[in-house]
């Protein structure tokens, strides 16, 4: 089974669900105040891990670090209502766990798509959504 | 009848979505742990219906985890679901040969969660 990464809209939910649903909406987006800097924080590890990688100065202990940051934040991400962010986290995820070095199209890519998920939490998740 | 489910997780965040939405969409209750080494120890103290399990933990990972629990005649009974930001059919495989009840995946719909669960075990509302 795929996973869910979609926190569904309250308009597509029946009456008696969308109470539920806005409750449950407003607690997770107190949970995301609480967790924002955290979050945060592991998106701030993912940059300085890219620009070290780019300036081949990434040791191995601080990229295990950044892979753990990644898949942290790729698991929680969709669950606080942003999809894009987790499948940003799990495509970095990936860069930064290959056994290989990268190739300089790859690190373009760590930093236009780490750029895009600073850009997410910054945002933070759509409260309409 | 109220269910008591466990949840093992190192993330504060992933718990505390977790523990709120089993709440207050299904009304069960819920017990944390932030290791696998206090959740073997809650689980053999409460006896939870069910364990939510994460699978990437620092120390005690998951799979340790749930091999420690199957072991005891203490906790063996309990129904174990991992709980995991990866997606891969090998891990799902394994997951499976070592007796765990399902594979759910992060990220979780909050709404849905407990539904899922329920699915996973055959419990049906009112059980």
């Amino acid at each position: 089974m795929p996973p869910d990464k979609t926190v569904r809209t309250a308009a597509s939910l029946p009456p008696a669900e969308q109470s539920q649903e806005q409750k449950m909406q407003s607690m997770i987006s107190a949970l995301w105040e609480r967790s924002r800097h955290t979050v945060a924080e592991r998106a701030q590890l993912l940059q300085s891990a890219g620009e070290l990688w780019n300036d081949n100065r990434l040791d191995a202990a601080t990229r295990l670090r950044a892979v753990d940051s990644a898949h942290k934040l790729a698991g929680v991400l969709g669950t606080f209502g942003l999809p894009r962010g987790t499948d940003l986290a799990r495509e970095a995820e990936g860069l930064f766990g290959q056994a290989t070095p990268p190739d300089k199209a790859e690190i373009e890519r760590l930093q236009v798509l780490l750029a895009e998920l600073t850009r997410l939490i910054d945002r933070g998740p759509n409260p309409t959504v | 009848m109220t269910r008591r489910i466990l949840i093992i997780d190192d993330e504060d965040d992933i718990r505390q979505v977790a523990a709120m939405s089993l709440e207050t969409v299904a009304g069960w209750d819920v017990m944390l742990a932030n290791s696998g080494k206090q959740g073997i120890e809650r689980a053999s103290a409460e006896q939870p219906d069910a364990i939510l399990l994460d699978v990437m933990m620092p120390e005690m990972d998951g799979p340790t985890t749930l091999l420690k629990l199957k072991a005891s005649g203490v906790t063996s009974h309990i129904p174990v679901l991992l709980l995991t930001a990866k997606v891969q059919g090998p891990d799902q495989r394994r997951f499976a040969e070592m007796g765990v009840a399902a594979t759910l995946f992060k990220p979780f719909d909050p709404l849905t969660l407990a539904r899922q669960i329920s699915a996973a075990l055959g419990w049906k509302e009112g059980d």
